[in-house]
């Protein structure tokens, strides 16, 4: 039997190996999480039209997500009430209805079955009312479209929290915000699904090692990091944040287009926007809107602002997921430049990204060391700037003091042991007040005179 | 030229069985040179300043969709000019790629040759299928499958590539990444 306070110490700093491998802890983690939390669909630009629609994955579920005629967005599970035939095998296009190819029922955009052929001649004896694709809760945040299973759950907003007043930075930003560019890319990857997830929640650490190579070859700031050789004042170059839900990112200053190759055009239009994006959200914002950004928006959808990708790590099974990759652009920004950076994102963190090219191997085996049974007994860590850490002045949620760090780490795995552990989401509510008393470094920014 | 054109096989002309002979030589010694890891011979040698190398990614769509094919402006895993092919070949040179360390197997069969000469003399159009074996670590193995659409330019007695599409023909790809040359 699987004990989950063994799994994950209380401030989330130690971990179970357990973790990357456990079929039992898989099951709970389908129940338990995807199955109660909000899973990012897509985004409204890619379904503009009535009819548009795109067929999307929630965890190891088929969904399809659809504009309606009153321009509402409804998602809907992707396999026939009759007998369970996936019912739409095409990625995205228009459609006045989905029909199945096993004995041709057919549904209307809405999900709602419409049709069964040879219903009276033949007795079909359904009641049709009842036999629609069983609807999923959609939600959008800005346009992202994100799904949820569970009635209980608290609505998008309240699930991102003050993580959403943090995205706003360029979710708003200039007034116009993002939208992303597919279609996606899709690979397979053989690791567990939070091998990359903590990766990109919080490990800007890995970046100067594991990227050495493409880091010196690409130039531009973060080159610096590269072999993890230089004396850098790490703490002042950038911070970590962690706010309710598990949610997370590492911000590193002034640094958001570094990672592009063909960089003047971005860097010029990010210049005309900083001071509309000061205006609009302030300075604490402003400041965060020029940073580099790696993010888990929990459980499974990871980012780079800056950088551009825009990820979901699709579980399948504990040990392998399907990576889905679109491109985030300004909305703001015309159509050459967003060509640039759309080529660019492929370039740093495509399928065969410098950048992305690294990071395989290590989420692979960092999930299989851990089949042999003895391996497996042993505890993983994420201390580093632990204490470092605490309620900032100027942002919400908790924020540790260097980029460099795992606070939003602890963050992340603090949640995931919360959420496996609450039987409903009203045991998650009961904790909204006193959730970040792990980090109980509660004065660290006010004894801090330089922070900014 | 578009390297997406489809050839209009009763009119093009078809190149002889000599240069047909050549530009097959020439496919095989190219990919010699891949799995030999020599990369920076192959570009300097084998690749036209102009290239524009690309791997659209496509989508699965119903026939009914109307919606055109992927062009350079949308999506894409490869969508390279020289100075960015230059960066990714570089980049291996750094002795800082620690997966390549013990370094990886890759193997290519170029087969379905099939050679055109274009409007512009000394130009050819070339379809071929490819199939590549990566094996990695003590058991990884990966296998690739798809065609190219490639430009060659005649230079002397050798060619230079100034287009290469790739159509991979798996949608998700079973690999954990597609940071090899085609
Ligand atoms: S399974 Fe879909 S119509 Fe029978
Ligand atoms: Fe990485």
């Amino acid at each position: 039997m699987l004990d989950l306070d063994e799994l994950v110490n209380n401030d989330g700093s130690e971990q179970s190996r357990e973790i990357f491998w456990n079929q039992d802890l898989y099951q709970l983690e389908i129940e338990r999480i995807f199955s109660r939390c909000w899973l990012f669909l897509t985004h409204e630009s890619l379904i503009p039209k009535y009819g548009d629609f795109v067929s999307a994955r929630m965890a190891e579920e088929e969904i399809i997500v659809c504009r309606q005629k009153d321009d509402t967005i409804r998602a809907f599970i992707n396999s026939c009430t009759h007998r369970g035939n996936q019912v739409c095998h095409a990625e995205s296009g228009n459609a006045r209805a989905f029909i199945c190819n096993y004995h041709g029922w057919a549904y209307g955009t809405d999900g709602a079955l419409v049709d069964i052929p040879l219903e009276q001649r033949c007795n079909a004896q359904v009641n049709k009312e009842d036999c629609g694709l069983p609807q999923v809760r959609v939600e959008s945040y800005r346009g992202f479209l994100y799904g949820c299973f569970d009635a209980e759950a608290p609505n998008l907003e309240e699930y991102l929290g003050e993580f959403g007043w943090l995205l706003d930075t360029w979710m708003i930003g200039a007034g116009n915000g993002v939208e992303l560019l597919g279609p996606p890319s899709k690979s397979v990857l053989d690791c567990n699904w939070k091998v990359p997830a903590e990766n990109f929640v919080g490990d800007a650490y890995h970046v100067g090692w594991t990227h050495a190579a493409a880091l010196e070859v690409m130039g531009g700031e973060l080159a610096g990091l590269a072999g993890n050789r230089a004396d850098m004042p790490f703490d002042d170059m950038g911070k970590q944040f962690t706010t309710r839900h598990g949610h997370g990112f590492g911000v590193i200053n002034n640094a958001a287009t570094s990672i592009h190759i063909d960089r003047a055009d971005y860097d010029t239009f990010m210049a005309e926007q900083l001071p509309k994006v000061a205006e609009n959200l302030g300075e604490a914002r402003a400041d965060l809107f020029n940073g580099h950004w790696n993010c888990t928006l929990f459980p499974n959808n990871s980012f780079l602002y800056g950088t551009n990708t825009f990820k979901v790590w699709h579980p399948r099974g504990p040990h392998q997921i399907e990576v889905w990759s679109w491109t985030l652009v300004h909305k703001d920004m015309d159509r050459e430049l967003r060509k640039k950076i759309q080529i660019g994102a492929a370039f740093t963190f495509g399928t065969a990204g410098t950048l992305e090219a690294d990071d395989g191997e290590n989420m692979m085996t960092c999930t299989h060391s851990n089949r042999g049974s003895v391996t497996r007994r042993g505890t993983l860590r994420s201390t580093m700037g632990l204490n470092h850490e605490g309620p900032h002045p100027d942002y919400p949620g908790i924020v540790g003091a260097s980029f460099i760090g795992e606070t939003s780490y602890r963050g992340f795995y603090r949640f995931y042991k919360e959420i496996l552990k609450a039987q409903s989401w009203d045991a998650v509510r009961d904790n909204d007040d006193s959730w970040d008393s792990t980090f109980e470094n509660r004065d660290f920014w006010k004894n801090r005179p330089t922070a900014s | 030229m578009p390297t997406d054109t489809k050839p209009k096989v009763a009119t093009a002309r078809r190149v002889t069985a000599e240069l047909q002979h050549q530009i097959e030589q020439h496919y095989y010694t190219e990919a010699r040179m891949l799995q030999d890891e020599l990369f920076r011979e192959w570009l300097e040698q084998l690749v036209a300043p102009d290239i524009h190398y690309w791997l659209p990614v496509y989508e699965q769509r119903f026939r009914r969709d109307k919606r055109p094919a992927p062009t350079p402006d949308d999506a894409a895993i490869y969508n390279d000019d020289y100075a960015m092919l230059k960066m990714r070949v570089e980049r291996l040179y750094t002795g800082q790629v620690w997966m390549e360390d013990p370094p990886s197997r890759i193997r290519y069969s170029i087969s379905n040759v099939e050679a055109y000469h274009t409007e512009i003399p000394g130009e050819l159009q070339v379809y071929s299928n490819f199939t590549i074996q990566r094996h990695r670590r003590q058991t990884e193995h990966y296998t690739h499958t798809g065609g190219r659409q490639d430009l060659l330019r005649q230079d002397g007695t050798t060619f230079k590539l100034a287009r290469r599409k790739i159509d991979l023909d798996a949608r998700v790809v079973q690999d954990k990444n597609l940071y090899f040359f085609a």
